[in-house]
């Protein structure tokens, strides 16, 4: 990258003047882009930070977090039951997903035979693309009704989401896990068939474990896409502000609780909604932090 | 003609366009109302939205509505905002379960006791051995509020209960779980739009009907309000006459499964 951007600023001094202009022109244009992107984002996260800035002073970190009571109307703010939510509602999400995803990412790029392929690779990519309230008005039409159907409860809870969710994050898994796979050079698939090795032990014994890291980066924006949904998860969790009493019982996670208040929320409310906000900028930072660092790794 | 009018202006420099916002449980009236208003006065246009009595009233405070419509009173705190108040129809809470739940009546302290997560299990009033399921609505909504004052006083809802955020949804969700209990307002408990069906029960022995609830036989019963930033003028005011005409109060309000305001006297 560098040695290039070295070439070309050397050989621009041959060019015109107009060309020149032109270049740098378009080097400022780009440099703004990635500029304004950078300040929206410090924007946004000081923003939030300032407006959740009061929680610290006013209510105290420690009760916010570790507080097991969410209740506006009488000024309680603990949100360890919605971080609970967010992380049942999450890993569940992945157990039910991750497999799945793993499998169809595997049978794309190692199993399928190309007609095969352009039938099923499309498929995975549209489920990608559809809005979250699509889900969720599936999850809470069909799903909830069968969910309470068969278990008499009112069919809200942890485990409908799970089933939203996984449905949710496997395209996104998918589609990087196989780009992972597929990244993974020929020769090596070759070299393990050479050895003898069946299709299946090629798989499970040389290429899964080579593209290891980037399953694990999909998996972790998987899990990114997962702590962040809102509207799905909103309308099948049931959005009670309490440790679940079992994977059929209401829930709410952080995302959906500040949807929930978001209305009506004033003065210290607000300003725990916004601190939660702060919670999942920074949970979501440190996820980009685990896939730079695990990138670094690979490399 | 309406396209050109988006955008263009504040709500307030239109006089021949008024903006109605507020309660979900007005929603069918204020909807219908405006229709027909604007069917008599074509010149007229009335924006109807459903986002919360609290947002109405919010909405009509600020200027951006110039009717809020409300299903509970002002709180105390906004009494000082200088609104009017035009009652313009009685409703009744109903409390639905199952049309498969044996329990037909409830006192007002078993409702509380039972929304306050004291009785847990619906043989403790006479009913089948079964987990009760609570189905409560958002804070946003100004049927909890009724509903939390008129029945649980200062005791607090059980937090453990689903909160789910429109009539219709309470409405679905009571219908198919057994050991369900919700409310919802009474105009919504008869089936108009699904065939879902839900069972009303009996409110210290009194059965939710516009009779019940019009002589306020009935225990938990409420006001429906239009909101308005000073006595209404202009637009506003003859929609809100068109909507306390008996051609709305003996049609769409009853329709709707509201008691009309003439025959339900002052509260």
């Amino acid at each position: 990258m560098s040695e290039n951007e070295h070439h070309q600023a050397g050989s621009l001094q041959l060019v015109s003047r107009s060309t020149y202009l032109k270049e740098s022109l378009l080097k400022a244009i780009f440099f703004a882009c990635a500029f304004m992107f950078v300040l929206a984002v410090a924007l946004i996260f000081i923003f939030v930070g300032w407006k959740a800035w009061p929680i610290v002073t006013e209510y105290g970190l420690w009760k916010f977090i570790s507080g097991s009571v969410w209740s506006s109307g009488t000024e309680e703010f603990g949100i360890l039951p919605l971080i609970v939510g967010s992380v049942i509602v999450t890993l569940g999400a992945l157990a039910l997903g991750t497999p799945l995803a793993v499998g169809t990412a595997v049978f794309l790029s190692d199993v399928a035979s190309p007609r095969v392929r352009s039938i099923v690779r499309p498929a995975v990519e549209l489920l990608a693309g559809v809005p979250s309230v699509v889900y969720g008005f599936f999850g809470i039409i069909l799903l909830r009704a069968v969910v309470s159907d068969f278990t008499g409860t009112l069919g809200f809870g942890a485990f409908t989401a799970w089933i939203v969710l996984a449905i949710m994050i496997v395209p996104t898994i998918a589609a990087l896990s196989e780009d992972a796979l597929r990244s993974i050079p020929e020769g090596i698939r070759e070299a393990s068939y050479a050895m003898g090795a069946t299709q299946w032990q090629t798989i499970y014994k040389v290429v899964v474990p080579a593209a290891k890291i980037g399953i694990i980066d999909a998996i972790i924006l998987g899990m990114g896409r997962a702590i962040g949904e809102t509207m799905a998860v909103l309308m099948v969790v049931g959005n009670a502000p309490v440790f679940p009493r079992g994977i059929f019982a209401p829930l709410a996670t952080m995302t959906s609780q500040i949807v929930m208040d978001m209305p009506y929320a004033v003065g210290l409310h607000r300003t725990a909604l916004f601190a939660m906000a702060a919670m999942l900028f920074i949970f979501s930072m440190l996820l980009v932090a685990t896939v730079r660092l695990l990138s670094r790794l690979r490399d | 003609m309406l396209l050109a009018g988006v955008g263009c202006k504040g709500a307030q420099d239109r006089p021949d366009r008024i903006i109605v916002s507020g309660s979900t449980t007005l929603l069918p009236i204020a909807e219908q109302a405006s229709e027909a208003f604007t069917t008599q006065n074509p010149s007229a246009t009335v924006l109807v939205s459903g986002l919360g009595s609290s947002a109405g009233i919010e909405a009509v405070c600020a200027g951006t509505s110039q009717i809020g419509t409300s299903s509970r009173d002002l709180k105390e705190e906004e009494e000082s905002l200088g609104l009017v108040d035009t009652p313009v129809a009685y409703d009744g809470i109903a409390v639905i379960v199952s049309p498969s739940n044996p329990v037909q009546n409830l006192s007002t302290q078993q409702l509380q006791d039972i929304f306050a997560g004291k009785i847990v299990n619906w043989r403790e009033v006479g009913g089948a051995d079964r987990r009760i399921d609570l189905v409560n609505r958002d804070e946003a909504s100004g049927t909890r509020e009724a509903f939390k004052k008129i029945v649980m006083g200062d005791v607090p809802f059980d937090r453990a209960a689903a909160v789910l955020p429109g009539t219709g949804q309470v409405r679905d969700v009571v219908a198919r779980a057994p050991g369900a209990i919700g409310y919802i307002s009474l105009g919504f408990v008869k089936p108009r739009f699904t065939d879902v069906r839900v069972k009303a029960l009996k409110v210290d022995e009194v059965m939710p009907c516009e009779e019940t609830v019009a002589n306020q036989k009935y225990p938990v019963g409420r006001t429906l309000h239009f909101f308005t930033k000073g006595e209404p003028t202009g637009l506003t005011k003859e929609f809100i006459s068109f909507v306390l005409s008996d051609e709305v109060q003996k049609g769409v309000v009853v329709d709707a499964g509201f008691i009309p305001v003439a025959e339900g006297g002052s509260r």
